[in-house]
C-alpha cells in the first residue's frame, strides 16, 4: 500500500520535477534529445511553473505552526502522483540519451517519402563538397528530375548503424515528427570505406551513386554515396533533422 | 517568530508556562529541508555515479521515448490544468448556463462546436472537462467538449493541412469524422447513461480562502493527477515502442477492413498527441486514406493515457463504458466518412 501523497510530498514531487524540466531545458541542451528545438520556451515556461508551484506548496509546509493535525481535513494528493517521479529519475540516473543505432534498427519499415516535391530543390552552386542535412540527400537522390546531386560531393553527418548488405554500412540520421517517441530513421548507404564502429557519429565526404530506379520502385531502398572519406566528429547539439 | 507561538498557546490557556512546542515547526516541517537534501544528493550523485553504467541500448532507447513523451507533453498539460483551474475558479458558474442551452441534447451540439475554438491537447482535455461538470454543465454537453477539444481545433487542422499536402479531402474528413463522434458520444451519453456511473471529482475547495489560493490549489491537484496518469500512458508507449517491432504492422495493410482496425488500435496503443499524429499517420504511406483518417478520428479520443486519465477522473465504471462507445463510434464514423469524402 503506498502511502497517500500529503502536502509535503506534493511539494518535493513537484519541485523536482520542474527542477528536472529546467535542468534539461533552461540549463542545457539535453532537451535536443527529446523534442525540436523550437519547443524550448514552452518547456522553460512549464518547467518555471511547475517549480514554483511546488516551491510555493514547500515553503507553505515549511511556515505551518505545529498544530495536532485535524484527521479529517487532511488534503492528501492523489497516490498516482508519485509515479511523476519516474521522469525525475530517468532524466538524472539513465540520463537517456539521442536515439541511436538500436532505435532506428527497430524501424525496418520503408522509409518515407521526402517532404519536399520532387524537383523543387536548387541546384547546387558552391564550390567544394556540399554539406547537406541528409534528408535532403535522400530527397535529391529519390526525386531529384535535375539529378543536382550527379558527380558533385556532398558532406553528410549522421551516426553509423550496421546494413545487411555485404561492404556496406547506414549513415543514419533520425528524423523527428513531433518528439523522439515518434522518431524515424533516414538511411543513406555508404560504399567504399570500411565501417565504424556502430553508434559512432562520422562526416561522410563522398559523391552519391545513381540506382537504376527503372527497376527499383524510388523509395524502397536507401539512396547510396561512395566515401571519399570518413571523419569522426562530435555528436551534433541538435541530433536529429 | 511570535506568529507560530499562537496556536498553541491558545490551545491551553490555563497552563501557566508555555507548551513545549512552543515556536517549533510542525514535526515534517522540521525533517523537509534534510528530505529535500537527501532527495537532490541522491540525483545528483546517481547522476554522476550511476548514469555511465546504465547504457544498456534497449533501456536506453526506452528511457529516451519514456521521458521524451512526458517533456513533450508537460506544457501541454500544464496550460490544460491553468486553463481547467481558471474555469473552476474565476469563471462564474452562471456563464456556463447562460452560454450552453439548458436543454441537454442541444447543449451537445453547442459544448461540441465550442472545441473548435478552444486548443487543448487531449491529456488537458479530460481536467477541463471535469472541471465543467464541477461547475454544473450537463456531462453529456461536458464529455462532447471533452472529445471535440483536442479532435477539430485549429491547431490540429493546420497539423493536418501540413501533414497531407494537396489533399484538403483528409482535413475536412478529419473535422466533420471528429465532430460527429463527439456529439453522436455526447447524444448517447444522455440517453442511456445513468447518473451513478459518473464520478463527478469533487475538488479540494477550502473556504474561505482566497481565489488566488484556491486556483494554485486546483493547479497543483490536477497537475500531480492528470501527470500521474500521464506517466503510466508514457510507460506503457515506450514499452510498446521498444518491444513490438513496426514490421508487423506493415504486413497488415494490405488487407483494407484489417488496416482500418489496425490503425485504430495504434492510435489507442501509441498515445501520441493529437498536435503530432497527422504526421505519424502521413508516413503510414502503405495504409489505404481511410486507415489513416481512422487513426487521426481515433487518436484524439481514445488511447491509453486517455484511458488512465479517464478511470481516475470519471471512476472505472465510467471508461469500461464511454471508451468502447467511442471507439466504435470513432471508427464507424471514419468509414463514413473516407467513403463519402476520400
Amino acid at each position: 500500500m503506498v502511502a497517500a501523497v500529503n502536502r509535503m510530498a506534493q511539494g518535493l514531487v513537484l519541485t523536482l520535477l520542474g527542477g528536472a524540466l529546467l535542468r534539461v531545458s533552461a540549463l542545457s541542451t539535453i532537451y535536443l534529445n527529446y523534442v525540436k528545438p523550437g519547443f524550448r520556451p514552452f518547456l522553460i515556461a512549464a518547467g518555471l511553473v511547475v517549480f514554483l508551484l511546488g516551491v510555493h506548496g514547500l515553503v507553505q509546509e515549511w511556515r505551518r505552526p505545529y498544530a495536532p493535525r485535524d484527521k479529517g481535513h487532511d488534503d492528501h494528493g492523489p497516490r498516482v502522483a508519485w509515479l511523476l517521479c519516474l521522469p525525475v529519475v530517468a532524466i538524472f540516473l539513465i540520463a537517456p540519451p539521442a536515439l541511436g543505432a538500436f532505435a532506428a534498427g527497430r524501424d525496418e519499415a520503408p522509409q518515407p517519402r521526402p517532404t519536399v516535391a520532387s524537383g523543387s530543390y536548387a541546384a547546387l552552386t558552391t564550390a567544394g563538397p556540399a554539406a547537406m542535412p541528409l534528408g535532403e540527400f535522400i530527397g535529391r537522390a529519390w526525386g531529384d528530375q535535375h539529378a543536382s546531386l550527379k558527380d558533385r560531393q556532398v558532406k553528410l553527418v549522421g551516426f553509423v548503424t550496421a546494413s545487411k548488405k555485404r561492404g556496406q554500412w547506414y549513415l543514419t540520421r533520425m528524423q523527428l515528427r513531433c518528439c523522439a517517441a515518434d522518431a524515424f530513421p533516414l538511411r543513406v548507404s555508404v560504399l567504399g570505406a570500411p565501417a565504424p564502429r556502430v553508434d559512432t557519429w562520422v562526416e561522410v565526404t563522398g559523391t552519391w551513386v545513381p540506382t537504376p530506379y527503372d527497376r527499383v520502385p524510388k523509395g524502397t531502398v536507401a539512396p547510396e554515396i561512395r566515401a571519399d572519406a570518413v571523419i569522426k566528429v562530435a555528436q551534433p547539439d541538435e541530433p536529429y533533422e | 517568530m511570535s506568529d507560530r507561538s499562537t496556536l498553541d498557546w491558545a490551545a491551553e490557556p490555563d497552563s501557566p508556562v508555555p507548551p513545549p512546542t512552543w515556536g517549533r515547526r510542525a514535526p515534517e516541517a522540521q525533517v523537509l529541508p534534510w528530505v529535500f537534501a537527501a532527495l537532490v544528493g541522491f540525483l545528483l550523485m546517481g547522476n554522476l555515479l550511476l548514469a555511465p553504467h546504465l547504457t544498456a541500448p534497449a533501456l536506453r532507447t526506452w528511457s529516451t521515448i519514456f521521458v521524451a513523451i512526458c517533456v513533450q507533453a508537460v506544457p501541454f498539460l500544464v496550460f490544460g490544468v491553468a486553463l481547467s483551474a481558471a474555469i473552476t475558479t474565476f469563471v462564474p458558474r452562471s456563464l456556463w448556463t447562460r452560454v450552453l442551452p439548458a436543454k441537454p441534447y442541444a447543449a451537445v451540439p453547442v459544448a461540441g462546436a465550442a472545441g473548435v475554438v478552444l486548443p487543448g491537447c487531449e491529456c488537458a482535455s479530460v481536467p477541463v472537462a471535469a472541471g465543467l461538470m464541477a461547475r454544473g454543465v450537463t456531462p453529456a454537453a461536458a464529455l462532447a467538449f471533452l472529445l471535440s477539444s483536442p479532435a477539430v481545433n485549429p491547431v490540429v487542422l493546420v497539423a493536418t493541412a501540413v501533414a497531407f499536402p494537396g489533399q484538403p479531402g483528409m482535413v475536412v474528413a478529419r473535422f466533420a469524422a471528429s465532430l460527429a463522434v463527439a456529439v453522436l458520444a455526447g447524444w448517447v451519453w444522455q440517453l442511456l447513461g445513468r447518473p451513478g456511473l459518473l464520478r463527478i471529482p469533487a475538488r479540494p475547495e477550502a473556504e474561505g480562502t482566497s481565489r488566488r489560493a484556491s486556483f494554485v490549489a486546483a493547479m497543483r491537484h490536477d497537475l500531480l493527477h492528470a501527470g500521474g496518469f500521464l506517466v503510466v500512458g508514457g510507460l506503457t508507449a515506450a514499452t510498446l515502442n521498444v518491444v513490438v517491432p513496426r514490421s508487423w504492422l506493415d504486413s497488415v495493410a494490405g488487407d483494407f477492413w484489417l488496416s482500418v482496425l489496425v490503425l485504430a488500435v495504434l492510435a489507442v496503443v501509441l498515445s501520441i498527441c493529437s498536435e503530432a499524429d497527422a504526421f505519424v499517420a502521413a508516413s503510414l504511406t502503405a495504409f489505404s486514406p481511410t486507415a489513416k483518417l481512422a487513426f487521426l478520428v481515433v487518436g484524439p479520443m481514445v488511447d491509453l493515457k486517455l484511458i488512465a486519465l479517464q478511470a481516475g477522473t470519471f471512476g472505472r465504471a465510467f471508461a469500461v463504458r464511454f471508451v468502447p462507445l467511442t471507439f466504435t463510434l470513432a471508427v464507424a464514423m471514419s468509414l463514413l466518412a473516407g467513403w463519402l469524402l476520400l
